[in-house]
């Protein structure tokens, strides 16, 4: 496949949550209380405009709430705009929370074949990676228990460890990182490292606005929806320092 | 098209899927073999007993004629039932997780599909040592088992996809499987239902198919290729409409869950 310039196109896109006090669920409250039922738009993301290039490892910056993880939801197709448009280019693997596309019965084994099923890899290439995902994981004997019995760095360890090796050409991460411990965060950044000079194309979400100046070439502040800064990481965190502190 | 494309791409979660149901059926029990067996074969029983024993129907080898259409519907309405519950069942991964979600409905379908193939060999059984024997017609259930898969596509978009919006359309869509069972031609004969009500045998593709199955089983002959192509042309729009449905409404999946 011909090399992309552009992987993440996000034009002019909204998105709002309707919040429900009391929600209808069902037919018949739908149809008896079609007019009572209370219902608040909540706007979360306002006029967004980004574009993506090949190569690129993007820091999402901003306070709780500002609309990070919905932005990178709305980039997953987990969840679609109000208004605007969205177009990815290339395969696109995301870790967006824990656990997510893990069966807590099947031991950690079962669920490499399941998560990495869910981002389309097919049983061969599975059998293929199978090794060098157990290896990144550092789960060990773990990895034949089932994950339910898993400690949360632990799953972060699992999930990481297939996400990376799907062969993603985009990379969306959200907090997930945090929950590691200081080795495996930084052996997480040492790959992604590797990745970004391999060419591909990420996008995080942290606190660690160490890792961000660190490891991104840029840095894109959300501030209650809108993106406030744009551009080189050292000015937009400095600025982003500034005002919330 | 892209939904071929989808299904090309995604065959590992298809099949994954697909072999967690039917596997979860008979996993390493020989009473998860024996009761997908003695399910239906109760359900005949039941049936037999109330219209042949005690409403006398005269249809000939009663038994034989009930077991040809009563194990395709269950068939379809572990389609209905199943595929009314997958998207809400698998709400956690589809709101964590991007894939394309008609895999769900289509692993229902494909995996009750199975189930319906085995339970063929109940068929095969009633017809054998029954008394009627088997004809090279049989080879016909292929066609006829293309069509329901076909007409189970488009009413588990339907389903799934609607129950995501309306959480009680499950109980209701569960009563109305058993309103519709009567309104098949399953435990009768469709000549035996009065010209003013035919209509609503015939506005069911079920009814054509079930007829198809008992031609081949029952009748030892040919299907009516007419009929069939009439459930077929159902079946095709039920998938059109159903996936257009499907694709508008999944969108809100993930906010609704
Ligand atoms: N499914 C949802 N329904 C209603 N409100 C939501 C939903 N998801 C997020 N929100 C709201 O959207 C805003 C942004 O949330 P989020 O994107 O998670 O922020 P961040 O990741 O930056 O902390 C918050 O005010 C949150 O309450
Ligand atoms: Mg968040």
């Amino acid at each position: 496949m011909a090399k992309e310039e552009n992987r993440i196109i996000v034009e002019h896109v909204y998105k709002s949550f309707d919040i429900y006090m009391d929600k209808a669920n069902s037919l018949k409250e739908k149809l008896l209380f079609w007019n009572r039922n209370k219902k608040e738009k909540r706007e979360v993301l306002k006029d967004i405009n980004l574009t993506i290039k090949n190569g690129e490892a993007v820091g999402l910056i901003g306070v709780n709430g500002s609309g990070k993880s919905t932005l990178l939801k709305l980039m997953t197709k987990i969840i679609y705009p109000n208004k605007g448009k969205i177009t990815t280019n290339g395969k696109l693997t995301s870790l967006l929370e824990l656990g997510a596309g893990f069966h807590p019965d099947f031991s950690g084994r079962e669920n490499i074949y399941f998560n990495a099923s869910i981002f389309g890899l097919t049983k061969k290439q599975i059998d293929e990676r199978l090794d060098n995902i157990i290896e990144f994981s550092e789960l060990g004997a773990y990895i034949d228990n089932p994950v339910r019995t898993y400690s949360s760095g632990m799953y972060m360890r699992l999930a990481f460890a297939v996400a990376i090796n799907v062969d993603a050409d985009i990379l969306l991460v959200d907090e997930v990182l945090a929950v590691g411990d200081q080795h495996f965060q930084e052996k997480c950044i040492a790959k992604m490292k590797e990745l970004k000079e391999q060419g591909k194309t990420m996008v995080f979400v942290t606190h660690s606005l160490g890792t961000v100046k660190d490891f991104c070439n840029r840095a894109i502040w959300l501030n209650q929806g809108e993106i406030q800064m744009d551009g080189e990481p050292e000015p937009v965190i400095d600025a982003y320092l500034k005002a919330t502190t | 098209m892209n939904l071929v494309k989808d299904l090309y791409n995604y065959r590992e979660l298809l099949k994954t899927n697909i072999k967690k149901d039917v596997g979860g059926k008979y996993k390493n029990s020989v009473l998860g073999v024996l009761w997908s067996f003695i399910n239906p074969l109760l359900q005949i029983a039941v049936y037999a007993l109330v219209f042949q024993v005690i409403l006398k129907s005269d249809i000939d080898n009663y038994t034989v004629y009930l077991c040809c259409g009563l194990i395709p519907w269950q068939y379809f309405s572990s389609v209905v039932l199943r595929g009314a519950a997958t998207i809400i069942d698998n709400g956690n991964i589809i709101k964590k997780v991007y894939f394309p979600r008609e895999i769900l409905p289509i692993s229902v379908v494909t995996s009750e599909g199975v189930n319906f193939l085995i339970s063929t060999i109940i068929i095969l059984g009633f017809v054998i040592f029954g008394g009627i024997g088997l004809s090279w017609n049989v080879l016909w259930y292929f066609l006829i088992f293309a069509i329901q898969f076909i007409v189970s596509i488009g009413v588990s978009f339907i389903v799934s996809s609607l129950t995501v919006y309306f959480r009680d359309l499950q109980h209701l869509l569960g009563i109305f499987i058993q309103l519709l069972f009567y309104a098949t031609p399953i435990v009768y004969a469709i000549s035996s239902v009065p010209a003013g009500l035919q209509w609503i045998v015939k506005i069911n593709p079920m009814s054509y198919l079930i007829e198809g199955y008992r031609a081949i089983f029952y009748n030892k002959t040919m299907p009516d290729f007419q009929e069939l192509l009439i459930a077929l042309a159902m079946g095709i729009v039920l998938c059109i409409i159903g996936y257009f449905i499907f694709k508008k409404l999944e969108k809100k999946f993930a906010e609704e869950l």
